[in-house]
């Protein structure tokens, strides 16, 4: 089958090559999905890049990408919640990475049946931004009239965990460019903060949670707008203690002024590492169904234009997702 | 309809009673099909997934309707709907061709048969004249008729996707009839 290789680490076109590659082999727990549109993320770019061989050391050729969406064409012998034919989508696992391809294997409890109101572009355009933005979301105790800053509201996971925070009925702040100012108000968000010409902090004061979805300084300046007691979530800043230990990193202590700005607040500071989960999918299904979600997606190129994909995503300048369709 | 003891000893024989749940699927677009099934309680939906992964319901089966892929049964293809229960139901499963055996051997039952097609048909060419010229409100109007107790089993986008509209001008249309 086809896929989309990293053959070596470095510039996107010279990184990435179409190569001829077996079908994968499934095990008694995965489903064989026959892929119809995959999503390309940041972390896809980092790893071509070569910026996370620390943290994701990956032989190398080794097919491209997370995000699918598609149609399951085999199963394990163990998959009871699965049937071939069923339309599904999925955050894969980081051992089975690689749905810029023809067919992609995937554990099973990692799949849920796709939203039935959208189509395969669309969905998978969902997993890993969806994920991320509700597990964070979730872990940071969301509830009903929580006053939540989202940094980047027009980013994949910021568009998307505007709408999932609307959904649990919070107060939504939210920073953006000028130019995505009206459609990001769309998304439901209540205040939108232009930051080219608007301080975010001194509109978004004492918020129950800070989503930083974008690192460096705004770790750090989150604690200037959470409230005594509140929560910083980051998917993007420094690791906190716990999930370093997750990786090993036992000697691990979080950036003392970042320590420093969490005692001196009482407010936590949390790192996300998103995993994938398909019942979350599932939840997520419903939401997307319902309408409490709709997908964003920027730019749809096909299978033979994946390179480019990459360029675009690399820009930075992509309102949603990055979708690539497989015909 | 009135039926000799034989020809209801002959029904028992080739039926089954199922207690369905929510989510559970008779028939899969792509598999042979060989069942029909008689909706006793609940809601069920017939719908097709186009080559985009989108869904269009085809119908919803409610008490006393009949659901299946009958293009599948009648020509022998593989399956081009996927049937669902979108609440918990109770259904008698036949086997579709050996349903059909019965007229030959029970000629009372072809007369019924034969009012459940009229009906069929009436209903089929209704849903595309309505399609062709009513208003989406209309046909939403017409549906709630139709089918009144439904939206207690159902998602929106299937009542959308029914209908052939957006799951935005859905809302719109209820929130205009609410203000009325």
């Amino acid at each position: 089958m086809k896929a989309l290789q990293v053959i070596k680490y470095g510039d996107i076109k010279d990184a990435l090559a179409f190569n001829e590659v077996s079908l994968p082999t499934i095990e008694a727990n995965d489903v064989l999905i026959e892929v119809k549109a995959a999503a390309i993320n940041p972390i896809d770019k980092g790893i071509i890049l070569g910026n996370l061989q620390a943290l994701l050391p990956l032989p190398l050729p080794c097919t491209s990408a997370y995000d699918v969406s598609g149609i399951v064409v085999e199963k394990g012998n163990e998959v009871s919640h699965f049937e071939v034919g069923d339309m599904v989508y999925s955050r894969v696992p980081q051992e089975q990475m690689g749905t810029l391809a023809e067919f992609v294997a995937v554990t099973s409890v990692a799949v849920s049946k796709k939203p039935g109101n959208i189509s395969f572009e669309e969905a998978a355009g969902i997993p890993l931004a969806g994920l991320t933005a509700m597990q964070s979301l979730e872990a940071s105790g969301l509830k009903k009239n929580d006053r939540v800053l989202i940094h980047a509201g027009s980013g994949g996971v910021g568009s998307l965990a505007i709408q999932y925070a609307k959904a649990q009925g919070a107060y939504v702040y939210t920073t953006t460019s000028t130019s995505n100012l009206a459609w990001v108000k769309e998304l439901g968000a209540d205040r939108v903060i232009d930051y080219k010409t608007e301080d975010y902090k001194t509109i978004a004061k004492d918020v129950d949670i800070v989503f930083d979805t974008l690192g460096q300084n705004h770790s750090l300046e989150a604690f200037e707008v959470v409230k005594q007691g509140g929560i910083v979530t980051s998917v993007v800043g420094p690791l906190d203690e716990a999930t370093a230990k997750m990786f090993g990193m036992t000697d691990y202590k979080l950036p003392e002024e970042l320590a420093k700005a969490s005692r001196d607040k009482g407010a936590e500071y949390k790192f996300i590492f998103m995993h994938p989960n398909g019942s979350h999918l599932n939840e997520m299904k419903t939401m997307i169904e319902d309408e409490k979600i709709k997908p964003i997606i920027d730019k749809v190129y096909t299978f033979s234009e994946s390179i480019e994909a990459f360029t675009h995503l690399a820009s930075g300048r992509a309102k949603g997702k990055i979708i690539v369709k497989m015909c | 309809m009135h039926l000799r003891p034989e020809a209801e000893e002959f029904l028992y024989s080739i039926s089954k009673e199922k207690t369905l749940h929510k989510g559970e699927v008779l028939i899969r677009q792509g598999q042979v099909v060989k069942k029909t099934f008689f909706v006793t309680a609940g809601c069920l939906r017939s719908y097709c997934i186009d080559k985009n992964g989108k869904e269009h319901t085809l119908l919803f089966a409610i008490k006393d309707w009949w659901i299946s892929d009958y293009i599948a049964i009648h020509t022998d293809e593989l399956a081009t709907l996927t049937v669902e229960c979108l609440s918990e139901s109770k259904v008698i499963e036949f086997n579709a061709k050996e349903l059909d055996g019965i007229h030959t051997r029970f000629p009372e039952f072809e007369s019924y048969q034969r009012h459940n097609l009229e009906r069929h048909v009436v209903s089929l060419h209704k849903r595309i004249l309505n399609q062709l010229q009513l208003s989406a409100a209309e046909r939403y109007d017409l549906f709630l008729k139709q089918y009144p107790d439904i939206e207690r089993h159902t998602r929106n986008y299937h009542i959308a996707s029914f209908l052939g509209i957006t799951q935005e001008s859905l809302s719109r249309i209820r929130a205009e009839k609410a203000k009325k």
